[in-house]
């Protein structure tokens, strides 16, 4: 869908011949002339104006009434004024209006000092007010949630919070009750407001209505600092302000970035700032000595570590987690295949996509931008739930369901939040994306029966023709956005081969608006990738001399003792990586286990041998690649507590103490000596990357990327998805909650997450279980305690299990099906 | 006498009844209009015929329906039966005794408009009239007056009631539209006006019930005929509710232009024996109140604009000698501070003020500056409001504070001195009433 060009017109204000686009509303358009037209209800990310507030009245030559600039379109020849004795009058009216109720106990308010409502009353208002009545009173603060306080008489009615729950997060929660004066922000029914972007509301108010319970009474304005950088708890990657004060992050604010966030968090991403500082991290290097993991000095750490690591020389399994950056990436790369000639690395949790297929799916030609999501015709979400996968990028899809009418798509195994708002949905059996991929190329015009090719990927056959039909005849933007899980798994390259035929029927290589887009498992998946965290690729996707293990069968020999030593960078085995089983094996086996963590995790506590203490993302330098290829810079944003070292110089001391000089002295030139390495970000700064970050492939340099086959390809047929006869697909899922950070921050606890297992309501009755009875999942002498969830949208046949949790995750269950019984 | 147009015959017994108001000529203009006239002839006639909405903003009727744009999208008819407005209840007469009338002029209006989804907002408090109109509907549908090809036509048009549930701003046209459409009766931003972007986001008519009774009388006198009533801009007869301090209230047909007198006094008997007129609201109570010497005004659109007040939805309020002044204006800005809908700033805060205020003119406790403010409240409240609920209040406020001020201080002086707390002169006798009132009894 082509994005809107504006032609500029000319229109005056308070006297000044001033540019601006046409059709900008008057509020945005003065700020070319820079003047100011004060708003509170006005936030265009909102959506339409509302008009509530009356406080951004103007007058308009040709027109006698005042009218509303934030819903006032600007047109060219318009004179404008926002400085008459008229408008001064109504300006002071509104301001006098909004006072009269509002408390003004502004030395006990958390807004004081950074209030709109102050500004505005000093920069406009008239100074005095005439009200002697007594004020409307309510019961206050209350809590709208255990996140968000609500004081109710602060509240000026701006409407901001109940548009955003209504028409960005669409969760339907907030309402105004009564009417008039006695009108209050509530949900309907009085429950709390939870949902996982109600946190924004707190940035919306114009006032200290709604107030962050983790902050209220932490800080004044005049105390604080904001510091930029980047939430990396999720690939969305959100650019954030931490607010610190004396060393502590105490809240985390959008730092509004249009082609990444649109300035909306999530509420894991605005509140688990707070694991930063809990006592539970790990502040100091530890080794086991004596079988207990006591805290030693750096020099003693590292010596250990070395010396595990040479005693294993190529027997050396190392993996990167998602929050790691592409410094530490590639100077994990750098110490396992020179310093150890070791080719065993990997970043990928699942999975073994060769180097080639990696550069097709992520092509220059063949990548679409957060912003397309916005402006497509059409967006197909398959394999993967937004909402937890990459939360924001949730709100966009649907932004453009609602503002722009993008016509969406869905086909996932598991139910998604976005099926209300998509034209069409298609189930298929769990991990069998390969045959749902095969099957919608077959219904788009490729080889192959759609209805025997959906009955493989147990779909049917007319959900995936409905599917095609939407996407062929919508328009030449088209989106796919893709979870990392559906290449996944032994058949992983199939599924992607399947997945470019469909991209190759859909998208036109290189036109603007249309692509894939991948939700990586980890933060910085892709970046990892791109710098060479894989088995078979080095700096820059190039080919190495001999391929390792992947992740998952680098557990597999490490279990069967093949590996000496494991690498464990931000990786909690037992929780992050599928066959738990496996690697609760492997970390016993393996001679030496050495990793990176913020806290002590049950697989460390037991069987790591040194461990160093990681940096939080508050505390880290180095650069992280988005999902749709833009570098973006981190930057401290507090000191480290204790002993913690920058991770990118443990790495690099490491490497030189194992005869390697990677030439690394400080974080800067680890992202120097990066862009360097790396064909495709050649030529990159930390200066270019600014605050904004730059994305590669619109650079020169993006030619450099290598050269892959993006199909068409012949596709095996293939195999069929389980029968659930008698017994269950099992399909799993991690929930955005699912992570330790929010366990470990207060604020976020009661979101912590235990094992539920979602069944649909004809295999709970034939079960015999019922909605919130406990039940055993079990296959092949594995089992997991669960509360049974029936939800009618779950289709008959699978039941869906947690992943990523600290108790009962389903990682322990291996097997495609499993039996589901009252506990 | 006034020619009579919508009431002639309104108290036939069984009016109601489709066969009566057959027998009567009724639905025959429906079939002229959707037999023989194309679209575009039956909006020539509406604006022939200079018909002006009844519902108080009194924009031309024609006018608005050219206003709906040709575009084949749904498009849809809204008639506002919430009449709300304090001192109105023209249309629930009408509506009660003659339903068919208004059917029949909702369908030669969607007609004109090509709207094939109509729908009648009826105030929640008219249980009555709603069952009247519910089985009207049936009996029209049932004689193919509604639903699909019309009289062999080929004009769709589905006809349903909604009840509202009890809020003065529903009879706002958008908040209307919100409260159809399932949200909070809340009014919306104009632009979009409702022709362009109404019900469900499609062009919308929307009208008042008297406004589109009138219609088959249109059709059968002819625009040209039915714009000779009345004066040059205010065509038409007029359904006017007289209430208050009269000797015989209720809803009289006059033609517009006619004497305000002629109206309160021939008509409505006037103020009871010995009982002068203080002052009236011409147009329901959001109208700026006007005086006893103003009764020699037309009854007409531009003759009350140009008196500083307006004809409103053709309410006359009349208010007598015996009243305080601000008894009324309490009783009124309560009124506005219950139904404002909270929406917009000096609205939401200005009419609790304003009740704040006079409540302490009632007691006594106001001086004479609290007048200004109050004054200037309501001139802060004008004009700067999201719809015209605010201005409601504030027109008829304003107009008393500023016609009545004597009567004002002379009330808080007054007051004062009852007042055992407060007056001159060391204690006095306590008065029950007051200490009733101040809850010490």
């Amino acid at each position: 869908m082509p994005r809107p060009v504006k032609e500029t017109i000319a229109f005056s204000i308070d006297g000044l011949e001033v540019n601006a686009p046409a059709g900008t509303m008057l509020v945005d358009a003065a700020k070319y002339g820079d003047v100011e037209i004060p708003v509170f209800c006005y936030e265009p990310k909102l959506g339409q104006p509302v008009g509530a507030c009356r406080m951004c009245l103007v007058e308009i030559e040709g027109i006698p009434k005042l009218q509303t600039a934030c819903s006032t379109p600007v047109r060219d020849g318009m004179v404008v004024h926002t400085q008459t004795d008229r408008v001064k009058e109504a300006q002071e009216a509104i301001v006098e209006f909004l006072l009269i109720n509002h408390p003004l106990d502004c030395p006990v308010c958390d807004k004081g000092g950074e209030c709109p409502l102050q500004d505005i009353s000093f920069g406009w208002g008239p100074g005095r007010s005439r009200f002697i009545e007594p004020k409307r009173h309510f019961v206050k603060p209350l809590e709208l949630s255990p996140l968000i306080a609500i004081d109710r008489e602060r509240c000026i009615l701006c409407y901001r919070c109940v548009r955003f729950s209504q028409e960005i997060a669409e969760d339907y929660q907030l309402v105004l009750q009564e009417r008039s004066a006695n009108t209050y922000v509530s949900t309907f029914d009085g429950h709390p407001y939870v949902a996982p972007f109600s946190g924004n509301i707190i940035e919306l108010c114009p006032v200290g209505a709604l107030t962050s319970q983790p902050y209220r009474f932490r800080a004044r304005p005049w105390d604080i600092e904001g510091s930029g950088s980047l939430c990396t708890l999720c690939p969305a990657q959100c650019n954030v302000e931490f607010t610190v004060r004396d060393d502590r992050v105490l809240r985390v604010l959008s730092r509004d970035h249009p082609e990444v966030d649109d300035g909306w968090l999530c509420d894991k991403g605005r509140f688990a700032y707070q694991s930063v500082h809990v006592d539970q991290r790990i502040t100091h290097p530890h080794v086991r000595v004596d079988g207990e993991l006591v805290p030693v000095s750096w020099e003693q750490a590292l010596d250990a570590a070395a010396e595990g690591l040479r005693a294993a020389g190529a027997a050396v399994g190392a993996l990167a987690g998602g929050e790691t950056t592409n410094e530490e990436g590639f100077l994990l790369a750098h110490l396992v295949r020179a310093a150890l000639d070791s080719p065993h690395i990997d970043s990928r949790t699942g999975g073994s996509l060769p180097r080639e297929l990696h550069a097709a799916l992520h092509s220059p030609s063949l990548q679409a931008i957060v912003p397309d999501l916005e402006f497509a015709h059409a967006v197909l979400v398959l394999d993967c739930e937004p909402v937890d996968d990459a939360p924001v990028l949730d709100l966009r899809i649907r932004k453009g369901v609602r503002r722009n009418r993008v016509k969406l798509a869905v086909a996932t195994s598991r139910p998604s939040a976005l099926d209300a708002n998509a034209t069409a949905v298609a189930r298929f059996a769990p991990g069998a994306g390969e045959a749902f991929c095969a099957a919608l190329n077959a219904a788009l015009g490729g080889t192959g029966v759609v209805d025997e090719l959906a009955v493989a990927a147990g779909a049917e056959g007319a959900q995936v023709r409905a599917l095609a039909a939407l996407l062929a005849e919508a328009g030449a933007d088209v989106v796919i956005v893709y979870g990392e899980r559906l290449t996944h798994g032994a058949r992983g390259e199939h599924a992607a081969r399947a997945l470019l035929n469909v991209a190759g029927r859909l998208i036109d290589g290189g036109h603007e608006g249309a692509g894939l887009l991948e939700l990586p498992a980890g933060s910085n998946g892709r970046g990892l990738r791109e710098v060479g965290v894989l088995p078979d690729a080095g700096p820059g996707l190039s080919a190495v001399n001999q391929t390792g293990l992947d992740s998952r069968a680098m557990g597999a020999a490490a279990a069967a003792g093949h590996l000496r030593a494991l690498y464990l960078l931000h990786v909690d085995a037992l929780r992050d990586l599928p066959s738990r089983r496996t690697w609760a094996a492997a970390l016993h086996r393996a001679q030496t286990v050495i990793a990176h963590a913020d806290f002590l995790t049950e697989g460390l506590f037991e069987h790591a041998d040194v461990v160093f203490p990681a940096e939080s993302y508050a505390e880290k330098e180095g650069t992280v690649t988005h999902p749709d290829g833009r570098v973006q810079r981190l930057r401290p944003a507090i000191a480290r507590p204790g002993a913690v070292r920058p991770e990118w110089q443990v790495l690099a001391d490491l490497s030189r103490r194992l005869g390697h000089e990677p030439g690394i002295l400080t974080g800067a030139m680890a992202s120097a000596v990066l862009f360097d390495a790396i064909p495709f970000y050649a030529g990159l700064t930390l200066d270019e990357l600014g605050g904004r970050g730059v994305r590669w492939p619109t650079r020169p340099a993006s030619a450099a990327w290598p050269a892959a086959d993006t199909g068409p390809f012949g596709l095996e047929t293939p195999p069929h998805a389980p029968t659930p006869n008698g017994v269950l697909r099992l399909g799993t899922f991690r929930s955005i909650w699912a992570a330790p950070e929010v366990e470990l921050s207060p604020a976020l606890k009661f979101l912590r997450q235990s094992q539920r297992a979602e069944l649909s309501p004809a295999d709970a009755q034939r079960i015999g279980v019922g909605h919130g009875d406990h039940v055993i999942v079990a296959s092949n002498g594995a089992s997991v305690r669960a509360t049974a969830v029936l939800r009618a949208a779950v289709p008959e046949g699978t039941v869906f299990l947690e992943t990523g949790i600290a108790e009962n995750s389903a990682t322990v269950l291996e097997d495609a099906v499993v039996e589901v019984a009252p506990a | 006498m006034s020619p009579t147009i919508l009431f002639d015959g309104i108290d036939e017994p069984g009016l109601n009844t489709i066969d009566v108001y057959r027998r009567r000529g009724g639905y025959e203009m429906l079939q002229r209009a959707l037999t023989t006239m194309t679209p575009q002839q039956v909006l020539d006639e509406l604006l022939a015929s200079g018909l002006r909405g009844r519902g108080g903003a009194g924009f031309p009727t024609g006018k608005k329906v050219s206003f709906i744009p040709a575009a084949h999208v749904d498009k849809y008819l809204v008639c506002n039966a919430d009449e709300s407005e304090p001192g109105t209840f023209k249309d629930r007469e009408l509506m009660q005794k003659s339903p068919h009338m208004l059917i029949e002029g909702m369908v030669i209006g969607a007609y004109a408009a090509g709207a094939n989804r109509s729908f009648i907002y009826i105030r929640g408090e008219y249980i009555e009239q709603a069952d009247i109109i519910d089985a009207a509907l049936i009996e029209a549908a049932a004689a193919g007056f509604l639903g699909e090809n019309i009289l062999g036509s080929g004009f769709d048009l589905s006809l349903v009631l909604h009840r509202g549930a009890g809020a003065y701003i529903c009879g706002e046209e958008t908040g209307l539209l919100d409260s159809l459409e399932g949200k909070r009766g809340n009014p919306r931003l104009k632009p979009p006006f409702p022709a362009n972007q109404g019900l469900y986001q499609g062009p919308t008519l929307i009208n008042n019930v008297e406004t589109l009774a009138t219609i088959p009388h249109i059709i059968r006198m002819g625009g040209a005929e039915y714009a000779k009533i009345g004066t040059e801009s205010s065509a038409g007869t007029k359904l006017v509710s007289v209430s208050g301090n009269v000797q015989r209230p209720g809803n009289y047909e006059v033609e517009l232009g006619t004497p305000s007198r002629e109206i309160v006094y021939d008509l409505a008997g006037g103020p009871p024996e010995g009982r002068e007129v203080k002052f009236w609201f011409p147009g329901g109570s959001s109208s700026p109140v006007l005086l006893a010497e103003d009764l020699d005004l037309p009854y007409d659109f531009d003759s009350l604009a140009k008196a500083g007040s307006m004809l409103g939805s053709g309410a006359i309020i009349v208010v007598d000698d015996s009243v305080p002044v601000v008894d009324v204006a309490l009783k009124l800005a309560k009124f506005y501070r219950h139904e404002s809908c909270g929406k917009c700033t000096p609205c939401r805060e200005g009419t609790r003020w304003t009740v704040s205020m006079l409540e302490r003119v009632d007691n006594g406790l106001a001086t004479p500056m609290d007048l200004d403010i109050m004054a200037s409240v309501q001139e802060q409240i004008i004009g700067n409001c999201l719809c015209v609920l605010g201005d409601a209040m504030a027109m008829p406020i304003g107009s008393m504070v500023k016609k009545f001020r004597d009567e004002f201080e002379s009330h808080i002086e007054q007051a004062r001195a009852r007042n055992p707390f407060l007056g001159q002169g060391g204690p006095r006798e306590p008065d029950p009433v007051l200490l009733q009132g101040a809850g010490n009894a």
